[in-house]
């Protein structure tokens, strides 16, 4: 026999119990008989060195006796709290208790919100890659590839064995998804593509080698101008506040015509002109325009059936104008107390 | 041209057909527009194309002298002989001899327009050939006859082992790709880009070869390119200059020569086509309606392209047929005009409207997924990064990551730019790094970008996660703050929220020594959790910091993605939990004791977790304390006490028996 006698411990327990008179004091004894080294935990520490037939036995005495001193602290605790509600109650200025949450990359959340509003249009969001052909990124964008419109879009080759589609390369902008869409499907088409994109630049406040844009694309047979300009609209509106003013500019771009540059109202002085604006009054967003028929005979669509609109926008340069962010580098050094902004 | 117009407003109105103006600023009673000119344009990069564009949208008219009789007579036979090897490489050549004039600074208005222009002034001669250049757009080069050698002047390609040294003192060497202007003896330009050193005007000049000539533009950018130099010449050639201006602009200029410098214009050469370039195109009125989605009248649209100097002849029903002028060189096609009507009649004048867009279906689509993911590792309390895709060798190799070769860049600008990156974790240690460095105690970050490697069928990219844990970040609880510090177990857990999240089911972590272990999403290798060896964190500048990371290819989770959702129904009865404390040899694995309770326990078995692990004073050495939790139901009836104790007992001997468990 284990020579422990259970009864005379519960006995004590009773008397103990009866003279508690506080949380506190119910507290200590709980860890006296419950606690990790406690009157319990010692019983049950004897339970592995008895002999097989009295383990049974003396175990499942221990799980009751466990089971009733459990169940007179409830109890007690229940009687005591009763008297204690009176108490001060917490201390609200501690801090809340919560699991911290981390937090998406600002450019993340800036595209996220971009291509919701075109998704609410209808438009489908749709990833490409990085990597590309010269066709997808220059022939078949109507960039002839010893042109000087060429010069705006700089490009990283690949130290890689040409293909089919000319040398490979990092794309220089996420226009290359026009060409991969129309050449894998027939309009209508209204698409987003978001992504990184690369250009040799030297490094500074504003410029970066890698960035980050969103295209935006529809083609079916009656697509105009008009239409382009009522979606950007809507899109500026969203992003910016009902207030925003937005002012087409013609421009040039090898694969849209008629090309435009758009400009909203400033966002920091409302169009009356300040720092940030240069004293204009507007701000250049993105570029757009009536996607050139050049394009569609490239991808192979019949000519004349088909008419489009495309754009495109710095996701890096809308972030730095929505959250007052001075340093495009800001993005890439990913600084902690950066990100927790966010 | 008589401007009364506002610089502001001109500035304005410039702006707004598609010539941004970026500043206007007053000097001496004048103002000079700085403006950013498109590269379809070249007939902007001068003087007369501007005043065009002002003609066009001020309504304004544009009087340009035409003749210069002085000039004509006089001529005597030219001595020089002229070749031009291959007509398509310069369609275009004029030269023009002037003897007996002499080399001066120019005079105090030439000085201030070329100042004005951003110019610096070197001669008259010099100085006027630029007039001319920014005045009409079309480059010119005068040689110092004397310097000539032979009286012959070939425009061909250059000849391998030929090499020239341009006015800017830099030797070239020249090659067939390059096309150049030589005399009898050696070149002496590189055509459109730059002139010789030795046939450069000097102080003692007093005679001149003026050239004036259309290069093709492809061969210019070459020789640009290939020789690393930039003109102002390069920069019009390159864009196409106007052939219709070429003998108007040589002559023009050597009138001026003879005003400013004396001398007398003795003989001319020319060779090419000075043909007219006016191209026909259609235009359809529809077709404007039809791409701005607004009617222009037939006669506003005549107005707006008669205005830009082009010949509109109506074809009657809407249709034209417009010759566009040699100095637009960027009009050929129907929708050329379209956007020349769209520019002058303003964008802003377009009703805007918004198309019925037939929405697509994206459901399960990639980009759903990895915002979901996103959102799953914020809850997770990770920070989202976003690094560069080009990293250098270098930390590549510190890293001691397993990938395969990296892709390399032909022209990267720094050694940060060196490679294509086959892994994430370097990028993410340099994070680390940075962030540990600003004293943070603990970083906890993500990114979600691509891999690059190069497979067999040329170069892959691989959307990845990449995942890196370091330090312990303090939480606070009832009981205060609680330490938790950043493990292998971390990562584990991250996934398999993941997993579970993602709805996929088939799923494993297999160990890989001390330092790695292999994930498995059915049955294919998806990635690895790493434990970041010290010799790399050296490298990388992380002190006293243990670092975990994680890299997961999302093409291979989003395979075994299930997004499909059915209930199981809610349970009908109550069940019975048991605890089992175990003291167990260090070395059993959690997998091992769950495997045991599964396969005694069997179909009343409802769920078997690790709910507690520890080592410590209580646990004897080499021994490890392990808490289970079995929970037990029936789906036909709620379960006895009597019927569970036997049950439970069972496992429990089992795990004695096959694992040499203690009882706790």
């Amino acid at each position: 026999m284990s020579g422990i006698d259970i009864a005379s411990i519960k006995a004590k327990l009773n008397d103990e119990i009866l003279a508690v008179a506080s949380p506190e004091e119910l507290e200590s004894l709980r860890l006296k008989y419950l606690g990790r080294k406690g009157v319990l935990a010692e019983l049950t520490g004897i339970i592995p060195t008895l002999a097989q037939e009295e383990r049974v036995c003396f175990g499942r005495e221990v799980n009751a006796f466990k089971a009733h001193v459990s169940s007179l602290i409830s109890e007690k605790r229940h009687s005591l709290g009763a008297a204690a509600e009176e108490d001060a109650g917490v201390d609200i200025s501690l801090p809340g208790i919560a699991h911290e949450l981390g937090h998406l990359h600002p450019l993340t959340q800036v595209t996220q919100e971009i291509c919701a509003i075109f998704s609410r249009m209808g438009f489908a969001v749709i990833d490409g890659p990085e990597i590309e052909t010269e066709f997808n990124n220059f022939t078949g964008l109507n960039i002839p590839l010893e042109h000087p419109s060429r010069e705006a879009f700089d490009t990283f080759y690949l130290d890689a064995a040409a293909g089919k589609e000319g040398r490979y390369l990092l794309r220089s902008q996420t226009s290359t998804m026009q060409i991969r869409a129309m050449k894998a499907q027939r309009p209508p088409l209204a698409i987003v593509a978001p992504g990184r994109v690369y250009r040799p630049d030297a490094v500074d406040a504003s410029h970066s080698f890698m960035f980050n844009q969103i295209e935006g694309f529809v083609v079916d047979e009656n697509i105009t101008f008009g239409d382009l300009k009522g979606v950007l609209e809507f899109f500026a509106k969203s992003v910016f506040g009902k207030e925003t003013k937005m002012r087409f500019r013609p421009h040039f771009f090898p694969y849209t015509e008629p090309s435009a540059e758009v400009d909203i109202s400033c966002i920091i002085c409302g169009g009356k002109g300040c720092s940030v604006c240069g004293r204009k009054g507007w701000l250049e967003i993105l570029g757009a325009g009536m996607i050139h028929p050049h394009v569609f005979k490239n991808v192979g669509y019949p000519c004349g059936k088909y008419a489009g609109f495309a754009f495109g926008m710095g996701a890096d340069r809308i972030a730095m104008l929505k959250y007052g962010i001075d340093d495009i580098r800001m993005f890439f050094t990913n600084d902690a107390r950066f990100l927790k902004q966010f | 041209m008589d401007i009364r117009v506002d610089p502001g407003d001109l500035a304005e109105k410039l702006t707004m057909v598609g010539l941004e103006v970026k500043s206007v600023q007053p000097r001496e009673g004048d103002f000079i527009f700085e403006a950013e000119v498109t590269p379809n344009r070249p007939d902007w990069l001068s003087i007369l194309g501007i005043a065009r564009e002002v003609a066009a949208v001020t309504g304004l008219r544009l009087k340009v002298k035409t003749d210069r009789p002085g000039l004509r007579p006089g001529l005597k036979r030219c001595d020089f002989s002229l070749s031009v090897e291959n007509s398509k490489d310069c369609p275009l050549y004029s030269l023009k001899i002037i003897r007996g004039l002499k080399v001066a600074s120019s005079p105090l208005w030439l000085r201030r327009r070329l100042e004005g222009l951003g110019c610096r002034s070197v001669n008259n001669i010099v100085d006027l050939t630029n007039y001319i250049l920014f005045k009409y757009g079309q480059p010119l080069h005068a040689f110092d006859l004397d310097k000539l050698q032979g009286e012959a002047i070939a425009v061909r390609r250059g000849r391998q082992g030929e090499s020239i040294i341009t006015i800017d003192g830099e030797t070239k060497e020249l090659t067939p790709e390059i096309l150049v202007i030589a005399d009898a003896k050696r070149p002496v330009a590189v055509a459109g880009v730059m002139g010789g050193k030795d046939t450069e005007v000097s102080d003692r000049t007093s005679g001149v070869l003026l050239e004036a000539a259309v290069f093709n533009p492809v061969l210019v950018r070459r020789g640009k390119r290939a020789l690393g130099i930039t003109s102002e010449s390069a920069y019009r050639f390159e864009r196409g200059v106007d052939h219709g201006n070429l003998e108007k602009a040589s002559l023009e200029a050597a009138e001026l020569m003879l005003k400013l410098a004396g001398g007398n214009y003795r003989a001319a050469r020319a060779l090419g086509a000075r043909k007219r370039f006016d191209r026909k195109i259609s235009l359809d009125s529809s077709r404007v309606a039809r791409t701005l989605g607004v009617k222009i009248p037939d006669a506003k649209i005549k107005k707006i392209l008669s205005g830009l100097g082009l010949k509109v002849n109506p074809g009657g029903k809407g249709r034209f047929t417009v010759k566009a002028p040699s100095f637009r060189v960027d009009l050929a096609s129907e929708i050329d005009l379209v956007e020349e009507v769209v520019r002058i009649f303003g964008y802003d004048r377009i009703p805007s409207s918004i198309p019925s867009i037939f929405g697509n279906v994206t459901r399960g689509n990639a980009m759903d997924l990895v915002a979901f993911i996103k959102s799953i590792l914020v809850g997770l309390g990770l920070n989202e990064v976003f690094t560069y895709s080009l990293i250098d060798k270098k930390s590549l190799q510190d890293s001691r990551v397993e990938a395969p070769a990296a892709i390399g860049i032909c022209n990267p600008l720094s050694r940060e730019q060196e490679v294509l990156r086959p892994s994430l974790v370097p990028s993410l240690l340099k994070c680390v790094s940075y962030n540990l460095n600003q004293k943070q105690a603990s970083v906890g970050i993500f990114e979600i970008a691509r891999v690059f490697s190069l497979g067999g069928g040329g170069p892959r990219e691989d959307l990845t996660l990449g995942i890196a844990l370091s330090g312990e970040r303090a939480e606070f609880l009832e009981q205060g703050q609680v330490k938790d510090r950043f493990g292998m177990l971390h990562l584990k857990g991250a996934a398999e929220v993941l997993f579970q999240r993602l709805g996929i089911k088939d799923f494993q972590f297999s160990a890989r020594g001390k330092y790695a272990a292999d994930i498995f999403c059915g049955g294919e290798k998806i990635g690895v959790f790493l434990n970041i060896k010290r010799s790399a964190l050296d490298s990388f500048d992380i002190k006293n910091k243990q670092v975990v990371a994680a890299e997961l290819s999302l093409g291979g989770v989003f395979k075994q993605a299930g997004l499909e959702k059915r209930i199981i129904p809610l349970p009908l009865y109550p069940g019975i939990s048991r605890d089992i404390s175990l003291i167990l040899k260090e070395d059993t694995q959690a997998a091992d004791i769950l495997a045991v309770v599964r396969e005694e326990a069997g179909s009343l078995l409802e769920e078997v977790r690790i709910t507690d692990y520890y080592y410590g004073q209580q646990i004897p050495a080499g021994y490890k304390g392990i808490t289970v939790s079995c929970f037990y139901r029936s789906g036909e009836r709620t379960l006895t006490e009597d019927e569970i104790s036997p049950l439970h007992q069972r496992v429990c001997r089992a795990l004695e028996a096959k694992l040499s468990a203690r009882f706790r």
